[in-house]
């Protein structure tokens, strides 16, 4: 029994060695991660003060069944979704499938363009936070 | 997609053309994508895009997935110009007119909440 106690009193003393080593290692981990991210972009949503409401960014939504990077995954083609942005409503134009020639600069002319080669407007009203913003936005 | 300041995008009187125009918006060049490992470099591109609405009209709607988009088949043309400083490299395609996009259309969309 005393051997037993013993025992559990230098596993104890080993663990919370070990837990003090982890907390200083984690510790600097949790801040070079913090460290490593992107800024925020403006339209993040707001942290609540004194317990308001959170309705979420002014971002606008992206289209629910695309990549959370608001990419598409399809090429832009008669009767898919031509926005990249959900609770859209406004101007907006598509293309795809450029091709053409351009020079690079070391004078080596070079073809450019895929069927992915797509660009697009979109100039009008979104919703988002809750209520309507304006805004011009480019998919390139 | 990428926040487009009021002067970058232009349209004619009668709304027939509309230019985009943009400079060092900041891109990534990642040459292996889709590849899952695929590694990526900051770029940077400028271009001047012009789309030409034509005579035929389309509709595109889906109930499902909440959009209506009306407008017409257009011609869209693109001039461009790609910085990759990491690797001293940059790409000037040539004019505009000598561009071709096999698919381009102009128009308005409504989708979500106010399809």
């Amino acid at each position: 029994m005393k051997n037993d106690h013993a025992f559990h009193f230098k596993v104890n003393r080993r663990h919370w060695l070990k837990l003090g080593v982890s907390s200083i290692v984690g510790g600097r981990l949790a801040d070079t991660l913090l460290n490593a991210q992107s800024v925020t972009p403006s339209c993040a949503p707001a942290i609540p003060q004194n317990h308001e409401p959170s309705n979420g960014g002014a971002c606008p939504y992206p289209i629910p069944w695309l990549d959370k990077n608001g990419n598409h995954n399809q090429p832009a083609a008669p009767n898919v979704e031509l926005s990249s942005i959900f609770h859209f409503e406004g101007k907006l134009a598509r293309c795809s499938g450029f091709h053409g020639m351009g020079t690079d600069n070391k004078g080596n002319r070079l073809t450019w363009g895929t069927p992915t080669t797509d660009y697009s407007y979109m100039a009008g009203e979104y919703w988002a936070a809750r209520q309507p913003h304006e805004g011009i936005f480019a998919h390139t | 997609m990428t926040p487009v300041p009021s002067a970058g995008l232009t349209f004619s009187a009668d709304g027939k053309v509309a230019t985009l125009q943009m400079t060092n918006v900041p891109i990534i060049d990642q040459p292996r994508w889709p590849a899952m490992d695929a590694e990526s470099t900051p770029a940077f591109l400028g271009f001047k895009l012009i789309f030409r609405a034509g005579d035929e009209a389309v509709l595109y709607e889906d109930p499902m997935r909440q959009y209506r988009f009306r407008g017409f088949k257009a011609v869209a043309q693109l001039e461009a110009e790609v910085r990759v400083p990491s690797i001293d490299f940059t790409f000037k395609t040539d004019p505009l007119e000598t561009s071709k996009a096999d698919f381009a259309v102009i128009g308005t969309e409504v989708n979500g909440k106010y399809y």
